[in-house]
């Protein structure tokens, strides 16, 4: 009965890889677009929690807020420490390390 | 005693080779020259034995190849072939030895130069003692090696390194006939030894009588002895691969005595009398070498007529005799022409070695036009240089007599090479023809010589004498001699006396005629106009470019034409048939050249090379270089092929 809200949650999910895969300008888009895809996620493992009628999605759902938080975290501090060096945040500056 | 006639030389080679600076060049001269004499005395002993005495010899010494179905022994075999070979090749090696300790007297290289003489003496023993085509091919290539050490011996020279490299890479041609014909002997007959090889023959002829198989069929036997054949044309100088011995005449003239003489050029024509029986079985192989054979004499004669170089002169009679060799071995008389091998090597020692003493009176001057007048001054050479001649041109009762008419004589026989019969005897015009102008252009002419050198002309000193001495004597009577010994079994063929005695008119005629035109050059020079001398005039042309003098009173056109048409033919037949540029220009040139645009460029450096090791670097340097350009340090792009690979993961694994 709540199928419909799995399709929200995938949209969601491909946004937030569009949102990586197409961003060529900002860093903390990119963080944005993860802590949207984990947020899609999330919100899928509850839709099937409750669509099974399971806990464990919830359990689940609260260790990936955690796991969101602490990353968003770590990230943003990298993304300071990065500025500081280098002055800017773009995502094209970020090729030092060319194959 | 036996082993003793090869151990000797190989003892002197070796201590005069190696120690050569320890036993000095007096030293080195004594001792190759009497361990030499040792050995051609006891060979003389190996002769008595063997052939006087009729009793053959065979040492096996060890088990060499032993696999399953072939089992090849180094042996030693003496029977009257290698007893007479024995003989000459022993006793000329001596006398050379002897000889050239006098004429390479202050050349700082003697203890060397005997060793390469000695080593070289060896070897032609191992070739003529072997009792199998194994042991036979070590003396083989052994020879030819040494002949290459002996033409390169002054090896500051480039022409004598030329000659050297030629010499060695045009019996290699022969080489591989003699190895083919050996693969071919031994698939057919499974050995390689002389004595199995006679008598599964002798069983080929019983089965052709008694019944229809055969232990050889005749086809391969064609091959084998077509092989043979290539391989005693290559090393006994015969028409096609005789261009090495004219030009190995740059080595030392003893070099030349021993090798172009005696022994090495021998060695093919010893081939095919010791396969005599395999070219029995071959009917197509004998006229094979009957055709060639008279061909090559023929040949030879024509070029040594007008030849400048003392030393060439002698170098083509060595090939057209060989050729007389070769064509009587085809008529199955395989011991006329071991009798004519003999006989030969003893006056063509003498003519290589009397040449040697000119060269060497007239300090190293080898062009006979620039010679002259000799006859007073070095008349113990003059005769000598005389007996070898008339010895070479047949003249009665000197040893060329006995073997070159019995040989015309035999060919005369067969009516079915009857051009070989007219080749030879025109052969034998020419020899005489050619001998008389050399001696003539020596030592009777008005010399050509400057003075400073014509004031020191001398006769050598006695170690140079004493071999001429004795070889004079054997070109006398070997013939003589041997003739009873080694020819009792050849019958000789009815012919009438007037056929009998073409070969010597004409051999007169030559001789004369030569002598005549000649001397009428030498005087015609100041006699003027006269018109019944116009044609001998017209020969002379050719004959001696140098002395015409365009004192003719006649038509111009007529002689100009004349001149010019007599000089074409002279530059042909001065330049050996134009074989050395035929074979420069349309074999040698080509395989350079294939060598180096087909098979170096185009196939190792081009096709090997791109599809080979180059090729596969390039093809993987360019792929890498395309991997890593997809890490192009974009988080996105890694991102974007992340996000494709987990797809392709998760889909394909769904798919599994």
């Amino acid at each position: 009965m709540y199928y419909e809200y799995l399709t929200v949650g995938v949209i969601l999910f491909i946004l937030g890889v569009l949102g990586i895969v197409l961003n060529r300008s900002n860093l903390i888009i990119m963080l944005m677009s993860i802590e949207l895809m984990l947020l899609a996620i999330a919100f899928l493992f509850l839709i099937n929690s409750v669509v099974i009628d399971n806990l464990i999605g919830e359990i689940f759902t609260l260790m990936v807020l955690t796991v969101a938080a602490a990353e968003s975290a770590i990230g943003l501090a990298i993304l300071v420490a990065y500025y500081r060096v280098r002055g800017t945040i773009a995502v094209k500056s970020l090729n030092l390390l060319r194959g | 005693m036996y082993i003793l006639v090869l151990f000797l030389p190989l003892l002197s080679a070796i201590i005069s080779g190696l120690f050569g600076r320890k036993i000095g060049t007096k030293g080195a001269g004594v001792l190759t020259s009497s361990c030499m004499v040792i050995s051609a005395l006891v060979s003389c002993c190996i002769f008595y034995e063997t052939v006087l005495n009729s009793s053959a010899a065979y040492v096996k010494l060890w088990r060499w190849f032993d696999s399953e179905l072939f089992t090849a022994y180094f042996g030693l075999h003496f029977d009257s072939l290698t007893a007479t070979m024995l003989i000459v090749v022993t006793s000329v090696s001596a006398l050379v030895h002897i000889y050239s300790t006098g004429y390479m007297s202050g050349d700082p290289h003697i203890p060397r130069f005997m060793s390469y003489l000695s080593l070289f003496t060896f070897l032609m023993i191992v070739l003529v003692t072997s009792e199998n085509y194994v042991q036979l091919f070590i003396g083989w290539e052994g020879v030819g090696l040494c002949s290459y050490l002996l033409i390169n011996f002054w090896l500051t020279r480039i022409k004598a390194n030329k000659a050297a490299m030629k010499a060695m890479l045009i019996n290699r041609v022969g080489d591989i006939g003699l190895i083919l014909a050996m693969i071919k002997i031994l698939a057919e007959f499974g050995a390689l030894d002389f004595s199995t090889i006679y008598s599964i023959m002798s069983l080929n002829e019983w089965g052709d009588v008694y019944s229809n198989s055969v232990a050889v069929n005749k086809d391969s036997l064609t091959i084998i002895c077509l092989l043979l054949f290539l391989g005693a044309v290559g090393k006994s100088a015969q028409l096609g691969l005789h261009t090495w011995l004219p030009d190995a005449m740059e080595g030392p003239t003893p070099v030349s005595a021993l090798i172009h003489a005696a022994t090495m050029v021998t060695a093919g024509v010893f081939l095919i009398i010791r396969s005599g029986p395999l070219f029995e079985g071959s009917p197509f192989a004998l006229t094979v070498v009957t055709i060639l054979g008279a061909l090559t004499a023929f040949f030879a004669a024509t070029t040594g007529v007008v030849q400048n170089d003392l030393k060439k002169v002698i170098a083509y009679s060595t090939c057209s005799q060989l050729g007389y060799m070769v064509m009587v071995c085809g008529l199955s008389n395989y011991s006329t022409s071991l009798f004519h091998l003999m006989n030969h090597a003893f006056f063509k020692a003498l003519l290589f070695l009397s040449a040697g003493s000119v060269i060497h009176a007239v300090s190293d001057e080898q062009d006979m036009r620039k010679m002259g007048g000799l006859l007073k001054s070095v008349p113990f050479t003059y005769t000598m240089i005389l007996i070898g001649s008339l010895s070479l041109m047949g003249f009665p009762y000197l040893t060329g007599f006995y073997s070159k008419d019995l040989i015309l004589e035999l060919t005369y026989d067969k009516y079915y090479v009857a051009f070989a019969y007219w080749l030879g005897s025109f052969s034998a015009l020419l020899t005489a023809f050619y001998s008389m102008r050399l001696i003539y252009l020596t030592f009777m002419t008005d010399t050509n010589l400057k003075k400073e050198v014509l004031t020191k002309v001398h006769e050598s000193t006695w170690n140079i004498t004493l071999p001429l001495l004795l070889l004079a004597f054997g070109s006398i009577f070997v013939g003589y001699l041997g003739k009873e010994v080694i020819i009792s079994n050849v019958i000789p063929p009815m012919i009438s006396n007037s056929v009998k005695v073409v070969p010597l008119i004409l051999s007169l005629f030559g001789a004369l005629l030569a002598f005549v035109i000649y001397d009428r050059v030498t005087r015609g020079t100041s006699w003027e106009g006269a018109k019944h001398r116009r044609g001998i005039r017209n020969f002379v042309r050719v004959n001696s470019i140098m002395n015409v003098r365009s004192s003719l009173s006649e038509e111009k056109f007529e002689r100009n034409f004349v001149s010019s048409l007599f000089h074409i033919v002279y530059t042909f037949f001065n330049s050996a048939w134009q074989f050395n540029y035929v074979i420069n220009h349309f074999i040698v040139s080509n395989v350079w050249k294939f060598g180096h645009l087909v098979t170096y460029r185009i196939i190792d450096r081009g096709i090997l090379e791109t599809i080979g090791p180059k090729g596969i670097a390039k093809v993987l340097i360019s792929l890498t270089q395309t991997i890593s350009n997809y890490q192009s340090g974009m988080v996105f792009n890694y991102a974007l092929i992340m996000i494709i690979f987990t797809t392709l993961f998760i889909s394909g694994a769904s798919v599994l």
